[in-house]
């Protein structure tokens, strides 16, 4: 924060090499997410659970404050110590998001896909948003008030760079590769699944599996996104290149590529400035994903025109 | 295939756990036969499409499909389901010839591409129900028959053996249910599939059926097209059936045909049953 308030420019970031080692793991971080949420979001979208997003990323609140009241009871002695400790690591803070934003995925699901016939017992989908969502709200500033140690909301909500470090970086990378090779794996049954919900199961899809397995692929998606860009604006990720992508084209293989291109230069583009005016890198990203998806229809033409 | 005795109750909240969707079910299919499953809305039909399709357990009684428990047969890829057609996500930006391949590589390995003997499989099968002209188009694009015709295409791409349709003809017009009745009549003789075709609609079973199951929770009759009397429909449909197929006359071996001024032909194939619904159908609920 104090480098950004210094107000250095991208040509300083980058021949100093102090400053482009702080860049390095905030540009490896930025790029992987991008790669990480583009090929969920066309899922999210296709699939219409975009709100989904919004419910998940949200829970990251629930997660905070038990994060917050954790961190405190290590002052409390005795196993307590590595409890609070846990809690107050990096990894530990985004352990206990991730199964904040699990539980209310799985939350979410549960609700909304009740079994055999008991139709009349499930809820819409945005009404089990709504309750997830302002419930995980609530719970995460009741929460952090409660802790001995209320932690500043505005990193977490709308990502800050001087926070991303290699940690982060390391973890995007994994989660990419980890993301990347269970759509690879489930690319067929979650196709079939998310075109054609109702008959995938006389075709021997698990229905239930590929729902649990989406949540937990966007849950990830959303906490490692969250150090960089924030809570908010994570869901931007999850849906913003799919939208994007399918204005561009109306085939499947493009479709992805396009989504992967759209997210990556969203990034680039928010994260360059961010850096050059000053901004907080969510919304600079949130911002530069929204022009290249309101210009897209140009683009398209412009493509159209010349094949 | 074969039910024996099958009782089946849906349990949970949104069942009746006093009042079985299915009771005491016993019937054959031969194979190569084309059995019609009428009824009215909650009736059964689907429950016994789901039943026989493995897709839902705890039943009472035996079902067997080729002599295997029905999730084996889904399983091995014996039976093929065609949906009805307005459930699948038609913005996703797949081309027929993507949706047709979904049926015949949906199980196989991770690391496993299609081998020429899928191609072929996928191919036949857009051949058949001639929408190989199409096979670059999206799916978005097609029109409801088009789209019908993609969906029997991914069945048949997986090889089955026994045809499944779920109410195959609703919102196709008469004349597009004809149309499909002699799809699926050439599709038998080209196949030699096993078919199950069901339905609320009189036209679609009448016209494509060998043998015609009517169901209302119990199996009411198992005939022939020709056994279909008003008598039979209306005990089955607890409503007056004029209201619900038509103008329905009753020749001298009381056999059900069913006039309709602006399509008085009679198809050959059905010489006994030809309903038609009247443009004047009552649109209230069917019993």
């Amino acid at each position: 924060m104090t480098l950004l308030a210094e107000g250095l420019r991208i040509q300083e970031w980058l021949s100093d090499p102090a400053l482009a080692e702080m860049l390095r793991p905030v540009v490896i971080t930025g790029l992987a997410i991008a790669v990480l949420c583009a090929p969920l979001s066309l899922l999210v979208v296709l699939k219409r659970l975009a709100f989904i997003g919004q419910g998940i990323s949200h829970a990251a609140f629930g997660g905070w404050g038990v994060a917050s009241i954790l961190a405190g009871a290590s002052a409390s002695g005795g196993v307590l110590v590595y409890v609070g400790d846990f809690a107050a690591s990096t990894r530990g803070q985004l352990a206990i998001v991730f199964a904040l934003c699990l539980l209310a995925a799985l939350i979410i699901s549960w609700l909304t896909h009740s079994k055999g016939s008991a139709k009349s017992r499930s809820l819409e989908p945005d009404t089990a948003i709504g309750v997830v969502l302002v419930a995980s709200m609530a719970l995460g500033a009741v929460l952090n008030r409660l802790a001995a140690n209320p932690r500043p909301w505005e990193s977490f909500l709308f990502g800050s760079i001087a926070e991303c470090g290699p940690e982060d970086a390391y973890v995007a990378l994994i989660a990419v590769g980890a993301v990347l090779l269970v759509l690879l794996v489930a690319r067929r049954g979650l196709t079939f699944w998310a075109f054609d919900e109702p008959a995938s199961r006389a075709f021997g899809v698990n229905g239930r599996l590929m729902s649990a397995l989406l949540m937990v692929l966007l849950a990830l998606a959303t906490v490692v996104s969250m150090r960089l860009v924030g809570v908010v604006p994570a869901t931007a990720l999850l849906v913003l290149p799919g939208a994007t992508a399918l204005r561009l084209t109306r085939r499947w293989g493009p479709a992805i590529a396009w989504s992967i291109v759209v997210a990556l230069l969203g990034v680039i583009l928010g994260l360059f400035a961010s850096l050059e005016l000053d901004l907080l890198p969510g919304s600079s990203i949130v911002l530069a994903l929204t022009v290249l998806f309101a210009i897209a229809p140009l683009v398209a033409r412009v493509t159209k025109a010349r094949a | 295939m074969s039910y024996r005795g099958v009782t089946f109750t849906y349990r949970g909240p949104g069942g009746d756990a006093d009042r079985p969707a299915l009771e005491n079910i016993t019937l054959d299919v031969r194979e190569g036969e084309r059995l019609g499953v009428l009824g009215p809305n909650g009736g059964g039909k689907s429950t016994l499409l789901k039943l026989t399709l493995g897709l839902l357990s705890g039943h009472s009684g035996e079902i067997r499909v080729f002599g295997l428990p029905p999730e084996q047969a889904r399983r091995r890829r014996l039976v093929g389901y065609v949906p009805q057609r307005n459930e699948a996500e038609l913005r996703f930006p797949l081309s027929v010839r993507q949706v047709v391949t979904m049926g015949a590589t949906v199980g196989m390995m991770p690391w496993s591409v299609p081998s020429a003997q899928h191609c072929q499989a996928i191919d036949e099968a857009m051949r058949a129900v001639g929408v190989d002209i199409l096979a670059t188009r999206p799916i978005g694009d097609l029109s409801g028959g088009q789209l019908q015709r993609v969906m029997i295409a991914r069945a048949l791409a997986s090889r089955p053996r026994i045809l499944v349709l779920d109410e195959p003809t609703v919102g196709v017009d008469p004349a597009g249910q004809q149309q499909f009745a002699e799809l699926l009549g050439t599709l038998h003789a080209r196949f030699g599939l096993t078919m199950i075709i069901v339905s609320h609609d009189l036209r679609t079973i009448a016209a494509g059926c060998d043998r015609v199951a009517c169901l209302s929770r119990t199996l009411h009759s198992h005939t022939g097209p020709e056994g279909l009397t008003p008598r039979v429909l209306a005990e089955v449909f607890r409503h007056d059936v004029a209201a619900i197929f038509g103008d329905i006359h009753v020749d001298a071996h009381a056999a059900a045909t069913c006039h309709d001024p602006s399509h008085s032909h009679s198809s050959p194939a059905t010489p006994v049953v030809t309903p038609t619904i009247s443009a004047t159908r009552p649109g209230g609920p069917r019993a």
